[in-house]
């Protein structure tokens, strides 16, 4: 729905035709006075036409000069373009990629890794039964000593045999 | 020395030199630039008023369409899309010219309460010259009418009036619709006729 403004410039261009054209003249009170008003302000617009003739641009070639100079250093100033290569994209992957390295070589480093003396030691001492047929009189302790900080003393009474490594260790 | 070509010219070749400037061709752009430079000169001379403001405006407008000629995507003219890059740069600069100036409000922001669509417009009251006014007389008495409508008032008045573009290329210009080109327009010639009628009566 055009507002009167609209339809008035419409108007007043000649851009209304048909049943639109019509429509509105016969929407206006006095289309003699509109008419009038038409005509003045097709006046103005052929005035200001008329009148309105810029000065010339003069030296137009100091003008381009000048544009390309400022646009030479424009393009110095600008900081070189940045790599694009970070983009989001190549972040994940990269990450991903590095990941996955870290994982593989983890992976084959332990594998390839010999188990650590102590923990050998400990699942000899654990796996160790003594044999009540062989030791009826076996005892043994394990304790803390209260002289020596932070050592472990495995006491044992009636063993025939021990494991010759035990004392080593 | 190059010169001004024709719009016939202009039409074969225009693509075909944004394209080229777009591959970073300078002389491409030099070549439109020699195309354009008057007529924006001429557009931004008449909005401001001020030769030397209406130079460095033309020349940052021509900047600003170097720097995103990358992204005309050639759904309008060429014409069209610098006169947008133009508007913008020298509509901005008259608002901020009138921010430092104490914000004195445009004419036409006012008229939009007072003036009733439907009115007849009534000539002034003041007395018509009895001596023919010099022709830098009439521009002076122009210029200052038209620096009492708003930016956006003082566009359409022109691109319509002066370079007879249509309401659509207007409009595209503006970045706004064809109604409110043509409702500005309606008001623009409404605050000129009232006061540039004693003018051009008698000229």
């Amino acid at each position: 729905m055009k507002t009167f403004e609209e339809k008035w410039t419409a108007w007043l261009d000649g851009q209304l035709s048909g049943k639109e054209l019509t429509e509105f003249e016969a929407s206006l009170p006095d289309l003699a006075a509109a008419e009038a008003e038409k005509r003045d302000a097709l006046r103005l617009g052929a005035f200001l036409k008329e009148q309105l003739a810029a000065p010339a641009l003069n030296n137009e070639e100091f003008f381009s000069h000048q544009l390309h100079e400022r646009i030479a250093r424009d393009t110095q100033d600008r900081p070189r373009s940045t790599s694009t290569w970070w983009t989001i994209p190549r972040l994940v992957w990269s990450g991903a990629t590095a990941l996955a390295l870290f994982v593989i070589t983890t992976v084959v480093l332990m594998s390839q890794h010999p188990a650590g003396e102590q923990s050998e030691y400990l699942t000899q001492i654990l796996n160790s039964r003594v044999d009540p047929a062989a030791n009826p009189n076996a005892t043994i302790y394990i304790f803390e000593s209260k002289n020596d900080n932070k050592v472990t003393v495995l006491w044992t009474e009636g063993l025939q045999t021990l494991p010759a490594d035990y004392a080593a260790k | 020395m190059q010169t001004e070509t024709t719009p016939a010219q202009a039409d074969v070749s225009e693509l075909d030199l944004v394209r080229r400037c777009q591959a970073g061709e300078t002389e491409a752009f030099d070549q439109l630039v020699t195309r354009y430079r008057t007529r924006v000169f001429a557009m931004i001379y008449n909005m401001v008023h001020n030769e030397q403001d209406a130079w460095d405006l033309a020349q940052e407008s021509f900047v600003k369409a170097w720097k995103s000629i990358g992204r005309f995507r050639g759904k309008s003219s060429f014409y069209t899309w610098i006169y947008r890059i133009v508007m913008n740069v020298t509509i901005d600069w008259l608002r901020k010219r009138q921010v430092k100036a104490g914000g004195a409000e445009f004419d036409d922001a006012i008229q939009l309460k007072e003036i009733d669509p439907a009115s007849k417009t009534v000539p002034k009251a003041d007395p018509l010259p009895h001596q023919r006014m010099e022709q830098h007389e009439i521009r002076a008495r122009i210029d200052q009418a038209i620096s009492q409508l708003s930016p956006e008032h003082r566009a359409v008045i022109l691109m319509k009036e002066i370079e007879e573009m249509q309401y659509h290329e207007i409009a595209e210009s503006l970045g706004c619709s064809i109604g409110t080109v043509m409702s500005r327009l309606f008001y623009a010639r409404k605050k000129l006729q009232n006061s540039l009628r004693d003018v051009y009566e008698n000229v």
